[in-house]
């Protein structure tokens, strides 16, 4: 449990003089659980900054172990890290940068009941995996439990963030933008990705996780931001609920 | 009538050589649907995967039956699921 002194006024002073955190945004911060699904290219600094940033409770989900290949956008994971756990090796990196942060551990792919327990336990999931069906299984679980979810992906030089919070009534879901995509999406490893331009999604996703637990500003809910960065063009698009939804929608639970 | 279309990322290979930038401005038979346009430019479906009218998500069912209207903006994105 973090608490209010003045080392700790003085470590987070250059957010807590933003008029939107303050020492009441902090403290949310610092009461804050928050689950990480997927420790790579956008969960890497996703991770760093939350902890950085002295969210309290950091919960990291991940199976992979580090591989060299990983190094280029993987920012949370150095080379002496190659062969260890990817949540291993992202616990030390966050850990040396806020030893005040807690970092919870799983070295595997959230499934069925173990997921749906793991999103009860937290405030908020960010998605920073790399395939479409944990996408929809984790879309599933927040929805079931009522918590937020800021989603990102990013391949080649394409990304993408939205966030699909259950807690509001007309808020649309992963499910109505991508359930009609059965088969597999692009991957990475097999299209490549420029590691900055993962990198910018996933920092986005932090800063909607800020402004979602501090509750400011307007978070991208019943949006969705998709950057082409090589031609370097945003577009914001207005995602309306389907009404026919099966995680959010009407039909839901039929 | 006439509607801008805009393809975006690896899609841009698809335009015509008429385009400038990723954006061009197509003639298409009054009535047309998203999915009309996608086909007669050649696109597979499947990749033409976000499909925004005015800056609005149309789902696949949409792009099926509602008719575009002169003047409309058509962006499509290809899908994106890595991390």
């Amino acid at each position: 449990m973090m608490t209010m002194n003045d080392e700790t006024l003085l470590r987070y002073s250059r957010q807590i003089m933003l008029p939107q955190i303050d020492v009441a945004g902090q403290q949310r911060l610092f009461d804050a659980r928050v689950l990480i699904i997927g420790v790579g290219g956008l969960g890497s600094p996703v991770a760093l900054y939350l902890a950085g940033c002295g969210v309290g409770e950091i919960h990291l989900a991940d199976p992979d172990r580090v591989d060299s290949s990983n190094l280029p956008r993987q920012i949370a994971h150095v080379a002496d890290a190659v062969g260890e756990s990817k949540v291993a090796s992202a616990r030390r990196r966050m850990r040396a940068l806020n030893p005040d942060v807690t970092v919870r551990t799983r070295a595997e792919t959230l499934r069925g009941q173990a997921l749906e327990e793991a999103v009860a336990g937290v405030d908020l999931v960010l998605d920073c995996t790399d395939n479409l069906e944990a996408r929809k299984s984790i879309n599933r679980a927040c929805f079931a439990a009522g918590k937020p979810l800021v989603s990102a992906a990013a391949i080649r030089w394409e990304g993408q963030i939205s966030v699909f919070d259950a807690r509001l009534p007309d808020c649309p879901c992963y499910e109505c933008l991508y359930g009609a995509l059965g088969g597999v999406a692009d991957t990475c490893s097999e299209n490549g990705v420029m590691g900055p331009v993962v990198g910018m999604l996933g920092c986005m996703q932090a800063s909607e996780a800020v402004k979602l637990l501090c509750g400011v500003g307007e978070p991208l809910a019943g949006r969705l931001l998709l950057i082409d960065a090589l031609a370097m063009r945003t577009q914001e698009v207005r995602l309306p609920r389907d009404p026919d939804c099966p995680v959010c929608g009407k039909a839901r639970g039929l | 009538m006439e509607i801008e279309l805009k393809l975006f990322a690896t899609l841009g290979r698809h335009l015509p050589a008429a385009a400038r930038r990723n954006a061009v401005h197509i003639d298409i038979p009054a009535d047309s649907t998203a999915y009309d346009v996608i086909d007669a430019n050649g696109i597979d479906r499947e990749e033409a995967f976000m499909v925004v009218r005015n800056g609005v998500f149309r789902p696949p069912e949409q792009r099926a039956r509602e008719p575009l209207r002169e003047g409309d903006v058509l962006a499509i994105w290809p899908p994106v699921a890595g991390g």
